[in-house]
């Protein structure tokens, strides 16, 4: 694979948004000292992160 | 300390992401493909561990537990201007840190003590949503003397004092708790009518 495919370009930014988002929900937790922020930082952020990763693993498994 | 090192992981995360997605070309050299797998994987995974570590600290403050509504009484129980108050004697006199008042004494003095709080912690979130919050809590299961015995076994004001000079094994074995004699605890049944110690800085 000498160049990027568009589909796996495509792959990549839809990991790259997930990444994104999951990060700065996880950034934006810790600015919030109560137990749910716990449940935000796991569920929310570390979810979309989980799935912004098997995403890119995938992508470049696949290709 | 934790908090700019997940700061610095985040924005560093963020800023390759960002260039591998504006130059996918990047990736075709094998250069770029171990950064893409560090910006894609192994920076969100230190960011993720960074971030999971500051809420568990964050967890052990005094007012992280004040921050739940049913906690407020027992937060005023640290004030009670009345020594037999343990918790109160304990919070006022700096026998424990303020700041992880809590923690402090309602932590498992064992190998796994903080996860098993944290797990305790999980329990208490799914009941505070997902269950009806009972009038009067309670612990899970009888308060260990080896959470009292963790600061005080040792101490010459302990030790030498009697009786517990004297029933010293009890203690040690849990044969006896602290609490038989040591019997004032919150009572935040009683706070409307106790009078409250007002903290120089508060």
């Amino acid at each position: 694979m000498n160049e990027t495919t568009p589909r796996l370009h495509r792959k990549f930014k839809i990991a790259a948004c997930l990444l994104g988002l999951g990060l700065l929900a996880e950034a934006a937790t810790l600015h919030w000292s109560h137990p749910t922020s716990f449940l935000f930082f796991i569920g929310v952020g570390g979810f979309l992160v989980i799935v912004g990763m098997a995403l890119y693993l995938l992508a470049i498994v696949s290709e | 300390m934790e908090n700019q090192a997940f700061a610095i992981v985040v924005i560093l995360s963020l800023i390759l992401i960002g260039l591998l997605v504006a130059r996918p070309s990047l990736t075709t050299a094998r250069g770029g493909k171990i950064l893409a797998f560090i910006a894609f994987f192994i920076l969100p995974i230190a960011a993720t561990g960074f971030g999971a570590y500051i809420h568990l600290e964050h967890s052990k403050s005094t007012q992280f537990c004040l921050s739940c509504h049913v906690m407020e009484p027992y937060g005023k129980s640290l004030y009670v201007d009345d020594p037999t108050y343990i918790p109160a004697g304990h919070f006022q006199n700096n026998r424990i840190p303020r700041e992880r008042a809590c923690f402090t004494c309602h932590t498992d003095y064992t190998m796994f003590g903080d996860v098993n709080a944290k797990i305790r912690g999980l329990r208490h979130l799914y009941v505070y949503y997902l269950k009806e919050i009972p009038p009067k809590l309670a612990l899970y299961e009888p308060y260990k003397n080896r959470e009292c015995l963790h600061c005080h076994a040792g101490a010459r004001s302990f030790e030498e004092k009697s009786p517990h000079k004297e029933m010293r094994a009890q203690l040690t074995n849990n044969e006896m708790s602290c609490l038989t004699c040591h019997n004032t605890i919150h009572n935040v049944e009683h706070l409307n009518k106790t009078k409250m110690w007002k903290a120089p800085n508060a």
